[in-house]
């Protein structure tokens, strides 16, 4: 079974012990795909899905499209762009902050802040 | 570490207390459930509601609003909406999660100040507590969350303290303390590679329809929660007129209506988890007006009456 297939069944399953609406029938309804090639894909007997379908499965089950596509083998098309504009930058940016902690990254990234109330 | 995250939902990160220490908060939009005392179950998720920077908006917008810093999310008048708690690794580090209206409480109902309390307990804690779809008014019982312009009186703000003074949604997050957390073994969390000017009046929230949803005990103690690092965000809300002159954009789609509602054969859900103890209500806010009865009250020529 692939990582994608098993991470996709696990979540899918933990949220259908609260809903019935995660059977993999209705999941895969919601998704445009049919119930047996999602049974596939769970089961790691066919290849994660094409980007658009990871993105929507992502956002079915309330996760992140950027790691299911990680754990699909892939890098979203909108990040691929962001970094062709500028690739000199990004991809500098990105091996300087490879080794780099979380706290380190963040120091980069915008933070929401708070004031005072 | 308060981030945005795909533009509609709150990151609160704390990499000085765990590596894994994260939980995510967001606003659903839903159908605003009938207020006439029957007790409905959970309404789904329509989709997020947008979240900006309100720095991004610093120059349309009061400074007093700016000051609180935080997010702007636009939301209709007599909009619901729901929160949704995420730890998203799917193994998620617990957190202790305060939300507030107008700085009054939604699970206790008293004034916001800083820290967890319990008795009454001030707070939910995640997971275990997937979501918050309104005022925990009663022992299993909610009222829904219905925005409402700050100065017609009908928030919970307004309704408690006489006074439209703060308005939107506030939250505070705490995460387990780590020496807490190891103990608990829990499975290692997923890692992929991972001037709107002298019109502004703000918009608040309000109590709508009654819904059953538990608002859980804590089952850890105050001492597991680690209150030198815990978040906080103030979240101001915009009318969809309010939105347009900041951002120049329209807000997301109208709110849904019971009709349309049915004809899109959406489903209601129970979150079932009869295992666990829920909190008793808060009677403060049990007492309160409802948006409902607000509105029949006017019809009749009279208003709510505010509390001394």
């Amino acid at each position: 079974m692939s990582r994608f297939g098993a991470r996709t069944r696990q979540i899918r399953e933990r949220l259908r012990a609260s809903d019935r609406r995660y059977s993999l029938r209705q999941v895969a309804r919601r998704i445009g795909v049919e119930p047996a090639y999602l049974s596939k894909i769970e089961r790691g007997a066919a290849a994660p899905p094409s980007e658009a379908t990871t993105i929507r499965l992502a956002r079915e089950l309330g996760e992140d499209p950027d790691v299911f596509l990680a754990m699909a083998g892939k890098v979203s098309g909108e990040l691929q762009e962001i970094i062709r504009k500028r690739p000199k930058l990004f991809a500098d940016l990105i091996r300087q902050l490879r080794d780099a902690p979380d706290e380190a990254i963040f120091t980069v990234v915008r933070l929401v802040r708070d004031g005072d109330w | 570490m308060i981030t945005i995250v795909g533009g509609g939902q709150l990151s609160f990160r704390f990499p000085k207390v765990h590596r894994f220490a994260e939980c995510g908060i967001e606003f659903q939009r839903t159908l605003r459930i009938p207020d006439d005392e029957r007790t409905y179950p959970l309404p789904p998720g329509l989709g997020r509601f947008p979240l900006r920077h309100l720095d991004d908006f610093a120059d349309r917008l009061p400074r007093e609003t700016v000051r609180r810093g935080g997010v702007i999310m636009p939301i209709h008048q007599s909009e619901a909406l729901w929160i949704k708690f995420e730890g998203r690794w799917g193994s998620p580090y617990p957190c202790a999660i305060k939300v507030a209206t107008g700085k009054v409480c939604a699970i206790s109902g008293e004034p916001w100040h800083e820290g967890l309390t319990q008795g009454p307990q001030n707070y939910v804690v995640v997971p275990g507590q997937p979501w918050l779809d309104g005022y925990c008014v009663a022992k299993r019982t909610i009222r829904q969350f219905v925005a409402m312009s700050l100065g017609d009186g009908h928030t919970v703000e307004e309704q408690l303290t006489g006074q439209g003074v703060h308005g939107g949604l506030q939250t505070a997050v705490y995460p387990m303390k780590s020496e807490v957390y190891e103990k608990l073994k829990l499975p290692e969390p997923f890692f992929g590679v991972r001037e709107v000017g002298s019109r502004w009046r703000g918009m608040g929230l309000a109590p709508g329809g009654r819904m059953s949803q538990e608002i859980y005990e804590d089952e850890f103690g105050l001492d597991a929660w680690d209150q030198d690092h815990g978040g906080r965000c103030f979240v101001t809300m915009a009318n969809s007129q309010q939105w347009m002159a900041i951002t120049g954009k329209r807000p997301p789609t109208q709110p849904p209506t019971v009709r349309e509602y049915g004809r899109a054969g959406l489903p209601w859900f129970l979150h079932y988890d009869r295992d666990r103890e829920a909190i008793e209500g808060a009677e403060r806010l049990g007492v309160l007006k409802t948006v409902g009865e607000a509105a029949q009250a006017e019809r009749h020529g009279w208003r709510s009456s505010k509390p001394d």
